[in-house]
């Protein structure tokens, strides 16, 4: 059984990347479209996952795209046999090359975040990449949301935090635990840290929301 | 601080942090339009993050030898810029399936379609409330979630377009952001509601 990755409550343990990573791939019958579109997905949140671990200093979150990184391995594997599989024709071959050479490079995406990861554990590098991220046009902001929230046990979904703010949210930690990639389903709880990316002005107005001093987003 | 140019270490590393995130974002759109246009830009941006890239490590270099930085902060710079330029050549593959001559396979855009973030295309008509305002006027990324990611004003085309960038009526948008922000932006754009 493949592992639900996005929008649920998990904790990451230490390694388990390499679990995955020799763990049998099977022949399973998902459809192309599935796997490309869980590759692209992982692809533009693995990203900033990175660059929040390196901004933060943040090992669980590294355990995570480590572990997101080996899966995109896999999926890479797969949609290559689900491709093969669906292959009967000439112009099949020519269309389903050009799925494979985006599939590839939503890969090489990843493995660029496993790259930024690795700056995390083998340099000593001190403050200086936290210095350069946190003057990026679009930045990643953490942000605890006070039990005065309005948003307490709210959906993601009814409070339009995206559309309102532009902020979005790449992860949540509740305790020991993390939701990466929340979606509109995803409850917010009293206490929960957020991981949001989007532009300053978003950032000021969610914050003053999550930390109960205003009543509504708009 | 440089000696040779404007530019600090610092100031490049973002460049080419922010140019290759808008690289993937148009490489998946050229792919969803059929664009070749966005996809050829794609090609120009790569050539421009190579020259970044390569400045970097000159710019670099001149600052360890001046004292001004060490080797484990220079080390960590360029490697967070090499994937940066990793992003950007994946950026480019994708954009280079567009370009083939082969038709598309409809799974291609199915996908993208699906994906948690959503591409979109408006054209501003005349009554648009977003006609003749700047994008940091409008302050649309943060009122809607619909980040602007490319623009078409003419025959000129504006690539990740900036706070000082106006909006003229006739110009058609490409946007990124979630599906509910899309219909906002439609409906702005074509002038069927004023709240922004």
């Amino acid at each position: 059984m493949k592992r639900k990755i996005f929008g649920i409550l998990q904790k990451t343990r230490k390694n388990e990347w390499k679990r995955e990573e020799f763990s049998e791939i099977e022949y399973e019958p998902t459809s192309v479209k599935e796997l490309l579109t869980e590759m692209k997905n992982i692809s533009e949140l693995i990203i900033d996952l990175a660059y929040s671990a390196v901004l933060f200093h943040n090992e669980e979150i590294a355990e995570e795209v480590k572990y997101l990184d080996v899966r995109m391995d896999k999926l890479n594997y797969e949609i290559r046999m689900m491709a093969m599989m669906a292959t009967r024709t000439k112009e099949d071959a020519e269309q389903l090359a050009g799925i494979l050479q985006v599939a590839e490079a939503a890969e090489s995406i990843s493995n660029a975040a496993g790259y930024i990861i690795d700056l995390l554990f083998r340099e000593r590098t001190g403050p200086i990449l936290p210095k350069i991220l946190k003057k990026a046009e679009e930045h990643i902001y953490r942000i605890k949301i006070f039990k005065e929230s309005k948003a307490c046990n709210q959906r993601i979904g009814d409070l339009r935090v995206e559309t309102e703010t532009g902020m979005r949210i790449i992860a949540i930690r509740r305790g020991e635990y993390w939701i990466y990639n929340p979606d509109a389903d995803t409850i917010l709880k009293a206490d929960d840290w957020l991981i949001v990316r989007g532009a300053r002005e978003g950032y000021e107005e969610l914050k003053r929301f999550l930390h109960g001093e205003l009543e509504v987003l708009d | 601080m440089s000696k040779t140019s404007g530019k600090t270490v610092e100031d490049i590393v973002l460049e080419i942090k922010d140019k290759s995130e808008l690289m993937v974002d148009l490489a998946y759109s050229s792919l969803l339009y059929d664009n070749k246009v966005i996809a050829r830009e794609v090609y120009d941006l790569e050539d421009l993050i190579d020259n970044l890239y390569q400045k970097l490590q000159r710019e670099t270099l001149q600052r360890v030898a001046d004292g001004e930085l060490s080797v484990e902060d220079a080390l960590a710079v360029l490697r967070l810029a090499e994937a940066g330029e990793q992003i950007a050549d994946a950026a480019q593959e994708i954009a280079d399936v567009e370009l083939r001559d082969i038709e598309l396979h409809p799974i291609l855009k199915m996908s993208i379609r699906e994906s948690d973030q959503v591409f979109t295309r408006v054209e501003v008509s005349k009554g648009s409330i977003l006609c003749n305002k700047t994008l940091g006027e409008l302050k649309l990324a943060s009122e809607t979630g619909m980040t602007v990611i490319a623009m078409r004003h003419g025959n000129r085309w504006l690539y990740g377009p900036d706070k000082n960038t106006r909006i003229d009526p006739g110009d058609i948008l490409f946007a990124k952001g979630p599906e509910d922000g899309e219909k906002h932006l439609i409906e702005l754009a074509g002038g069927l509601t004023d709240k922004i």
